[in-house]
């Protein structure tokens, strides 16, 4: 009996055509969606949560949006650009295995190497095998990159600007808090009016979603 | 909106990364064991290897950003910091695991029409995530391809193991970390007042 294509056929071949041959570009996207899932979860945990007053959600959802955007920026901007850079690196044949190199030594093509527009799959007439050999390495390298890429940008720089972001609203919303005890006149922003003075607790267990 | 916001991160992506191309010097890896370690890394590191990775060095670093965070109190700094490794080693084992998980259930209904026999139950089945162009035998390695929709399920799995797993486990962990520095607090506190009243 022929064997027919599953009903998730389109989103089975569009996978295969998008990450069937590109390990870096799918630990990229699958990341941005990791993030996004993540923080909609959160998002999602207060809005149905019926123990938060509907003033202080007006506050948390934009904070976890917030938040959110932090994550998925840095992540998506630092990953992507380690992946593009060495993805470029290979193609210019600017980084090059040694087999590689002798074959475009060989071809007289040095001079070419990193020059605009050059691209080692279509320029330099490679063989089948070679080219293989050279897809090989460029997945590596690729791999390589956005893996350097995401522990850069979710290891180092989002807890850092996370850090800055939180200490930095912790710091305006005593402020507004202490403001609007003494000064009962002066305007406090729509949701803050209800919220009470924020404690080590929220800090250290509010400050950032979980990642998936 | 998104879109057009998406297309700029990649333009200004594009235009750095094209200068720190023109900025590097050419370079060959010479070395067999290098290009060796190279093309293995691309054939065998995937969304688990990389989670795991991650995760590791997000234990080496996340705790010290946070204990040196000097905009808030020590006392915040290190309960932050506690959360901070809780929230890593639940994230980390769980990301690890359901990834892997799916990325072989996944494998098991991708089966490519040859391993398909009279005897084989389910024949449908097993190949209910096999793509079309590998079934008319145009593709044949789905090692990449595998690990791509296994990870995409996996995230889908993620979304309810978070709060389920992930929030739960970090909770437990977070508390038993924070009574221990507490303990160890009142401990110094016990130990520091002795020697005041010795003095």
């Amino acid at each position: 009996m022929p064997l027919k294509p599953s009903f998730l056929a389109p989103f089975n071949e569009f996978v295969a055509k998008h990450y069937g041959k590109d390990t870096g570009k799918m630990l990229i996207h699958t990341g941005v969606v990791g993030w996004i899932l993540s923080a909609a979860a959160q998002v999602m945990a207060i809005v149905v949560n019926d123990k938060i007053p509907k003033e202080q959600k007006m506050y948390l959802v934009p904070q976890e949006l917030a938040d959110a955007g932090v994550n998925i920026l840095s992540f998506y901007t630092i990953t992507q650009g380690c992946k593009s850079v060495a993805s470029k690196l290979v193609k210019s044949g600017k980084l090059l295995p040694k087999t590689i190199r002798g074959i475009l030594d060989a071809k007289g093509l040095t001079d070419k190497v990193g020059s605009k527009g050059f691209d080692i799959f279509k320029d330099a007439a490679l063989t089948p095998a070679a080219i293989k050999r050279l897809e090989k390495f460029k997945s590596g390298v690729d791999v390589t990159a956005a893996t350097i890429g995401s522990v850069l940008s979710c290891n180092i720089v989002t807890p850092i600007v996370r850090n800055e972001i939180a200490a930095s609203r912790q710091k305006d919303l005593v402020a507004r808090m202490n403001n609007a005890d003494t000064n009962h006149s002066s305007y406090v922003k729509p949701g803050y009016a209800y919220i009470k003075h924020p404690s080590m607790y929220d800090f250290t267990h509010n400050s950032s979603s979980l990642k998936v | 909106m998104a879109i057009y916001g998406l297309n700029s991160i990649r333009t200004f992506s594009n235009a750095v990364s094209n200068r720190v191309v023109n900025a590097f010097p050419t370079m060959t890896v010479n070395s067999d064991k290098a290009n060796k370690a190279i093309s293995w890394i691309g054939k065998h590191i995937s969304s688990p290897e990389n989670r795991l990775i991650l995760g590791v060095s997000a234990l080496m670093s996340q705790p010290f950003i946070d204990l040196h965070n000097k905009k808030v109190d020590e006392d915040t700094r290190k309960v932050s910091a506690a959360r901070t490794v809780a929230k890593i080693i639940a994230g980390t084992s769980t990301g690890v695991l359901i990834r892997y998980g799916c990325i072989k259930a996944i494998d098991a209904f991708s089966k490519f029409p040859e391993e398909i026999t009279a005897t084989t139950k389910n024949p449908r089945l097993k190949t209910f995530f096999t793509p079309f162009e590998a079934i008319k035998g145009g593709l044949r390695d789905l090692r990449h391809y595998k690990s791509a929709l296994g990870t995409l399920v996996s995230l889908g799995v993620m979304v309810f193991t978070n709060f389920l797993i992930d929030a739960p486990f970090t909770k437990f962990m977070t508390n038993k970390f924070v009574d221990k520095i507490h303990e160890k607090d009142s401990q110094k506190q016990v130990q520091n007042k002795e020697v005041r009243d010795a003095a």
